[in-house]
């Protein structure tokens, strides 16, 4: 973790504080339940990540995953259950959605680039609206982070004319300018072109080492086995599992969790 | 719901719509010869060979008459009489400075547009012969009709504002485009402005052409933002504004444009509070309004619809708020989309503006049908119509050409 | 986590809760219209009262006491709904009409636009561009006072050998008129469209077993033709014909056209013809090169590819742009007002003028275009329905 994230953790204002929370808790779900009319998607997921923690999330689709995560930055509004964030609980409370979702940042299957804005644009834009950075500040980061993904040269071009994994890697760079204290990231290399995972997965593997907390949808048993600390397996709404990559992997415990490995890893 | 796909294809249908699309499916193969093209496109099968005899016939026929009757029987006296009623309507001599002074504000600003977009014609043979050729009709019509030195001068004034306008704009760069756009907004109420301020003319004197364009340009301009109000406000997910903004919508656009004018005209006045009075004009602009804004809406709506739904998830994912999510990343993309829907809404209520001509108002209808009416014009009915056709036709073909080159321009690109 | 079972969400104060202020702005709005909408009320209160007027409807019994030249039987004795009657069928009669032929010209002209014979396109092209482009009020007035009015005076008029004829007062042509036998004849032509329907099934299903052609049309066209012919002779000629016969100020008999429904009708097809000429020909296009290529490659002739790959996609993009063509048709034939045709809008007018309630006639008139356009709607809608159940990917 950067110098700077580290500092702006500002003056939170703590609501979830009876929720017992160690200080390094970032993300804490309890008994999490969500429902799409009468589809049950979540059946009660409890789960804590701690501070820079790796969490790979697998599953069959349909297992509620991406649900999972999308509920953690408020996509979606759980149902039952409590999610805290940083200190924060995530409730009908206006105030803190906005300052939750400023904290998280998310990173998209399909990019979900601005076609409209430059690239450059495209960074700065969160950082210069919601943070108020004066122009000069927001594109220095920006230009900063855009190196640290790799594609410098590209700033000024608009996404349509970049290829998948650029895409990818400055919707990465995007979710960073926020500074944020946790990354999101929800099946990031599905739908990429196979010679384009390795130059998003390095990035998210940098990111990892650098101390990110981060939660990660994906199928990507490499990266699951280098960089996650854990991984959790849904299914059918459930958690079925959660254990460090090595034991998951070698010595999975459920049947369902068997299964699911015995299909993904031929 | 019923109304609701409709829209929605409807929408999809203007886009459908494309001249690039012909191309593909029409005889593709470049012919080498002219012989070639000739078989080709007009005796391709004993079936095609018919037609186009028959046709040949019909319309050298009809042709040889209707040239014949445009040249030599019609008595176009009746449009060249009455020209100024026809453009601006009762509009006081005196005060004509106002109107010229206008329109040698929108010139520049439509030379400078020209300019700057650097859009260039395409200067092929064929073209370039059809443009003398209309060039010239246009020119001969005008020598026809203009007996004024003055006019002579303020017209060619115009034509050389024009193109100042686009050689300075030829000249900047393409960041001019914003300042231009600011300049257009500006202009509308300069000319309401100059027209109506310092002892300037009342609305009730306007009339003819100028009338029309007027109350479109006004009942665009005041459409749009309550347009695109409408159009959020109908995919709020706050029942209560969805469904008046639905209620609104439907009930403007299931109704005749002839009922709402009726409206503002007979029962409007009671609705204001007492004392309280506008002129015809102004309530038929108010009506204009509102009966453009439910159909703004719809053509936002449309947009809207395009715009991918990740979009909103990205934009709240980065933390912005519901407002800057819409005016910074929402509203952008989707109004860009539905430029070309605009213009034809555009068109469709430039043309509905003579509906007023049931009602006193002398717009450019009417006053073609007065024109009609005068004894020494009796019998040239159909000339007073017709001029009044021609120019509401120049006006409504060239845009729609105009939305059909934006569109393709738009359509590629992005995403 | 140890107290998972009991987890609950903590609740936020009141006023930052998102869930109460979407009730309260909502309630707020709602607060707000009411009043704007009883400011409204009130002045309209005010105002009518001024004028001497009510919002009652009951003066719609009172009698009407104007003509209205064409329509359903009405006189001048009769009440105010009974002239808003004539008015709507007026308007109906108009639309339909209109929407039949604007689509049938519209669908020439949509294909001709798509023509491999050069001069049929531009011809095409010429029409739409022209049509589409000028207002419908111009349209109509030239047709009407342009046309229709300049055609030679009813004594010098065109006689169609006799039997139709055509005049500044407007065409007459010769139409079926029922005589006795009538009913009979009709059963047997319910019968006979059951028979066809019966065969045509029938024809399917050999078709299907042995792989022969169907000619299913045929075989139903046929057993159809031949129910009626049978029941023609069986019943007694029950069908005559009217021929008109020109009287001194106009036409008896027949079937006839005021100059004003003429012109009218004239100007809204042409009009809306010209813009499903469009829909046509943009649904045609719109209908994937890939379609036809696949269709080619499967050995099919040109004529197939058309009928059985590209039309009915064609169809499914084509009707909700159709509906509001015909929408927008059913609410154009209001420009009736301009040149005295008695339609809804029309009469309602005339009523306006006379007894000062414009009020309660333009709510009745505008309710009644409502129903209109919701009534077509709901038939396109059906259409649509059956024609994309099959096989629809969104």
């Amino acid at each position: 973790m950067t110098p700077e994230q580290e500092s702006s953790a500002g003056d939170m204002e703590i609501v979830g504080a009876e929720v017992e929370r160690g200080p390094d808790q970032m993300i804490v779900t309890q008994d999490v339940k969500k429902w799409f009319g009468g589809f049950h998607a979540l059946k009660g997921i409890s789960m804590t990540v701690r501070r820079g923690e790796v969490v790979v999330v697998m599953g069959p689709s349909g297992s509620g995953k991406s649900t999972l995560i999308r509920c953690v930055n408020r996509l979606e509004r759980h149902d039952a259950g409590r999610i805290v964030v940083d200190g924060i609980e995530l409730t009908d409370d206006i105030r803190n959605i906005e300052r939750v979702r400023s904290e998280i940042g998310m990173v998209f299957q399909s990019f979900n680039l601005f076609p409209h804005l430059t690239v450059l644009d495209n960074v700065t834009l969160a950082p210069r609206n919601v943070r108020r950075w004066p122009k000069a500040k927001a594109e220095e980061k920006a230009m900063a982070l855009l190196e640290r993904v790799g594609i410098p040269e590209q700033a000024g071009k608009y996404p349509a004319l970049l290829s998948g994994g650029q895409q990818q890697r400055v919707a990465i760079a995007r979710a960073l300018a926020m500074e944020p204290k946790i990354m999101l990231f929800d099946e990031p290399t599905s739908a990429l072109d196979p010679e384009m995972i390795k130059e998003v997965l390095e990035v998210m593997e940098e990111l990892a080492r650098s101390g990110m907390t981060m939660i990660v949808v994906t199928h990507e048993v490499g990266f699951a086995k280098h960089a996650a600390h854990r991984v959790a397996f849904l299914d059918e709404g459930n958690l079925v599992e959660e254990a460090p990559p090595d034991t998951f992997f070698s010595n999975p415990q459920s049947d369902r969790t068997k299964l699911f490995l015995s299909q993904i890893l031929i | 719901m019923a109304q609701d796909r409709a829209i929605r294809t409807e929408l999809e249908g203007t886009v459908v719509i494309d001249e690039g699309l012909a191309v593909e499916v029409a005889p593709r193969k470049e012919p080498a010869t002219p012989a070639e093209w000739v078989r080709e496109n007009l005796f391709s099968s004993w079936f095609s060979t018919v037609l186009t005899v028959v046709l040949a016939a019909v319309i050298g026929y009809v042709g040889f008459g209707l040239i014949r009757w445009v040249f030599v029987a019609a008595e176009w006296q009746v449009f060249k009489a009455n020209l100024r009623v026809y453009m601006i309507g009762r509009f006081p001599l005196e005060e004509a400075w106002r109107v010229w002074a206008s329109v040698y504000l929108v010139s520049i600003l439509a030379g400078l547009s020209w300019g700057v977009s650097r859009a260039r014609l395409a200067w092929t043979r064929r073209k370039t012969a059809l443009r003398a050729v209309l060039g010239a009709l246009f020119l001969a019509a005008l020598t026809y009709l203009i007996e004024g030195v003055t006019v002579w001068i303020l017209l060619l004034g115009v034509a050389v504002a024009c193109a100042a306008g686009f050689a300075a704009g030829r000249r900047t760069g393409r960041g001019a485009l914003r300042w231009l756009a600011v300049a257009w907004l500006l202009a509308f109420p300069a000319v309401i402005l100059l027209l109506r301020a310092f002892g300037g003319v009342p609305p009730q004197l306007w009339g003819g052409f100028m009338l029309n364009v007027i109350l479109a340009v006004v009942a665009i301009f005041v459409s749009f933002p309550i347009g695109v109000l409408l159009a959020l406000g109908r995919r709020s997910n706050l029942p209560v504004i969805s469904a008046f903004c639905v209620g609104f919508i439907e009930l403007v656009r299931g109704v005749p444009l002839f009922t709402l004018i009726i409206l503002g005209f007979n029962i409007l006045p009671l609705l204001l509070p007492p004392g309280m009075q506008l002129a015809v004009i102004v309530r038929m602009m108010i009506v204009f309004t509102l009966f453009s804004s439910a159909y703004v809406a719809e053509i936002v709506r449309g947009g809207l619809q395009g715009v991918h739904q990740g979009q909103y998830e990205a934009a709240r994912a980065v933390g912005l708020s519901t407002t800057r999510m819409m005016g910074l990343i929402i509203l952008p993309q989707a109004l860009r989309n539905t430029i070309p829907a605009m213009i034809s809404h555009f068109i469709s209520l430039f043309k509905d503006t003579s509906l007023l001509t049931a009602l006193a108002i002398l717009e450019m209808l009417r006053a073609a049908r007065r024109a009609a009416g005068q004894l020494q014009h009796l019998g040239s009915t159909k000339e007073a119509l017709l001029a009044a056709a021609v120019i509401f036709w120049i006006v409504a073909f060239s845009m729609s050409r105009w939305s059909q080159r934006l569109e393709r321009r738009l359509g590629v690109g992005e995403r | 986590m140890a107290e998972t079972a009991t987890a609950r969400k903590a609740r936020p104060p009141l006023l930052r809760d998102v869930r109460f202020l979407r009730v309260l702005g909502q309630a707020a709005f709602v607060v707000a219209l009411v009043l704007v909408l009883r400011e409204i009320f009130l002045n309209l209160q005010f105002g009518l009262e001024r004028q001497g007027l009510d919002l009652e409807f009951e003066f719609l019994r009172q009698r009407a006491g104007f003509g209205i030249k064409e329509g359903i039987s009405y006189n001048p004795n009769q009440s105010y709904i009974r002239a808003i009657q004539v008015g709507i069928v007026n308007t109906i009669r108009a639309a339909g009409v209109g929407i039949v032929l604007a689509s049938v010209l519209g669908l020439v002209m949509g294909v001709a636009r798509l023509s491999p014979n050069w001069l049929v396109r531009k011809l095409a092209q010429v029409y739409v561009e022209i049509f589409r482009n000028t207002p419908l009020a111009v349209q109509i007035f030239f047709w009407y006072f342009g046309v229709v009015l300049l055609l030679p005076a009813i004594e010098g008029g065109v006689s169609l050998w006799d039997v139709g004829f055509i005049s500044n007062r407007g065409a007459a042509i010769p139409w079926p008129r029922s005589r006795e036998g009538a009913g009979t004849w009709l059963l047997f032509l319910l019968a006979g469209i059951l028979a066809a329907w019966v065969v045509r099934r029938w024809r399917t299903r050999v078709s299907d077993r042995t792989g022969r052609p169907h000619h299913r049309f045929l075989w139903a066209a046929g057993t159809f033709l031949a129910f009626g012919v049978f029941g023609y002779v069986v019943a007694g000629t029950p069908i005559g014909v009217d021929i008109p016969e020109a009287t001194g100020r106009g036409y008896e008999g027949g079937f006839e056209l005021s100059p004003e429904f003429a012109a009218l009708l004239i100007g809204l097809v042409v009009y809306t013809g010209a813009f499903i000429a469009e829909i046509i020909r943009g649904s045609i296009l719109a209908v994937e090169k890939g379609q036809k290529e696949a269709a080619e490659a499967l050995g099919m002739a040109p004529r197939q590819q058309l009928r059985f790959v590209v039309l009915p996609q064609a169809m499914r993009i084509a009707i909700p742009p159709l509906n509001s063509q015909y929408l927008n048709l059913t609410k154009n034939s209001s420009l009736a007002v301009l040149i005295a045709y008695p339609d809804l809008l029309f009469v309602s007018r005339t009523i306006a003028n006379q007894a000062g309630r414009a009020t309660q006639v333009l709510l009745i008139a505008m309710g009644t275009y409502l129903t209109l356009s919701l009534i077509i709607s709901f038939f396109m809608n059906l259409i649509n329905r059956a024609v994309t159940r099959k096989g629809a990917r969104r």
